[in-house]
């Protein structure tokens, strides 16, 4: 697969193409990344949250149009996950030198600061399981996949805009039901 | 501009000038409107942060677990190292001279069969034991195969997730139930499972110890074109074949 199939399938949250590139770039992210550490458990660590960060700013369509290579992109974050392990590290001047905004930037510091869901979030998570299939879909569709109404009216097949509309606040208010009986 | 639909433009990103305006000023002043953003941002973030576990875990999964050492490695002192070592020598090259049997396929199995690490399940302790995947995946790390074996079989018939064939052939090999272990592992690795090349050296060791060489070494055969996983034990035991 190409870089362009790569990415729009990483924007339909395609998992074989997570792995795909988690396969593919390995090797070299590790020859690439362990001038500024040894530590391969670490390096892994940074390693899953380059990807992603790529894969989250993929799906925010930061990827639509990109110019250069989808493995300088991911070096290039790599690179931003190294630099915020490593403060004190001399900049070295590598061919990876994406210059990202200040969404994308805003996607990786989200990504390396994430500790995991909280006691509430697990909660929430929990009671979104328990959501039948329709209302699981929806719901990932807009608020985790950031699809707009009326792209969900079409992929969902929905009469209207209203009725996606309608279907996704009844699921939330459903969900607000499960959530309050804990 | 209804509520509903200011909340749903903040998330689609497209809010005017104006709405964003007054987005703000509702958020400051209406608690309702403040509350039904703030439940549906930390739906988005939970639902983001529970992707990413998930991701990880898969990525987890990718990798061998060369890193992790085994759990019951015996630490002999050097002296009893060496005498164990030139015990086995005798013994090995006693019968080597005095059996018939060119090899004992017994202890070849037994020197290699190790049961597979838990890779696709991981278990927080201490959480609630609520789901029929974390109970059987738990009986199985603590090695209640019995249990576990009927677990297994139990989320077969409920799951469509191929690696439960994997660890339930392991737990029957446990169990010396090797018959039962092979149709299981050929079908998973017929249906091309994540777990494919640990799938083959099981199968090798499965045949092995029902006494058909053959068989395994053909497993082992795959195991060493592939030179992956397990390549370099799968042509030591091809030599002792």
């Amino acid at each position: 697969m190409n870089d362009k199939q790569l990415i729009a399938q990483l924007k339909k949250r395609d998992r074989n193409a997570l792995k795909d590139v988690y396969r593919q770039y390995k090797t070299e992210f590790f020859r690439f990344a362990s001038r500024y550490s040894k530590d391969t458990v670490l390096l892994e660590d940074i390693f899953q949250d380059a990807i992603i960060a790529v894969y989250e700013n993929v799906l925010a369509g930061k990827l639509d149009d990109l110019k250069s290579s989808l493995k300088t992109y991911l070096f290039s974050t790599g690179k931003f996950m190294i630099f915020k392990n490593f403060r004190d590290t001399k900049e070295v001047a590598t061919e990876e030198n994406y210059i990202f905004d200040r969404k994308e930037t805003a996607v990786m510091e989200d990504v390396y600061e994430d500790e995991g869901p909280n006691e509430n979030q697990k909660k929430l998570i929990e009671s979104f399981k328990k959501l039948g299939d329709k209302c699981r879909e929806i719901l990932e569709l807009f608020y985790l996949q950031g699809l707009k109404l009326e792209e969900i009216m079409s992929v969902q097949g929905y009469e209207n805009k209203n009725v996606a509309k309608s279907q996704k606040s009844r699921c939330l208010k459903t969900l607000r039901e499960l959530v309050g009986r804990g | 501009m209804d509520n509903e639909a200011l909340i749903n433009g903040y998330f689609e990103d497209n809010l005017s000038e104006n709405e964003k305006g007054e987005f703000e000023r509702l958020l400051n002043t209406d608690s309702e409107f403040a509350a039904d953003f703030e439940f549906q941002k930390e739906l988005q973030r939970s639902l983001k942060k529970e992707e990413r576990q998930q991701i990880k875990a898969m990525f987890g999964a990718q990798n061998p677990f060369a890193e992790k050492t085994p759990t019951k490695v015996v630490r002999l002192r050097p002296w009893l190292m060496a005498a164990s070592i030139a015990l086995l020598v005798g013994i090995s090259a006693w019968l080597i001279f005095f059996t018939n049997t060119g090899i004992d396929a017994g202890q070849l199995y037994d020197t290699n069969f190790v049961p597979y690490e838990n890779v696709v399940h991981p278990i927080e302790r201490g959480a609630q034991i609520e789901d029929l995947k974390t109970k059987a995946f738990t009986a199985y790390e603590d090695e209640d195969y019995g249990n576990a074996l009927a677990l297994f079989k139990e989320l077969q018939q409920k799951q469509t997730d191929s690696y439960i064939q994997f660890y339930e052939a392991i737990v029957l090999m446990q169990l010396n139930k090797h018959q039962e272990a092979v149709p299981l592992l050929e079908n998973y690795i017929s249906g091309d499972g994540e777990l494919k090349d640990r799938a083959i050296w099981y199968l090798a060791l499965a045949y092995l110890k029902q006494g058909d060489t053959s068989k395994s070494s053909e497993q082992l055969d795959k195991l060493i074109k592939e030179d992956g996983f397990k390549a370099k034990a799968a042509r030591q035991l091809l030599e002792n074949l």
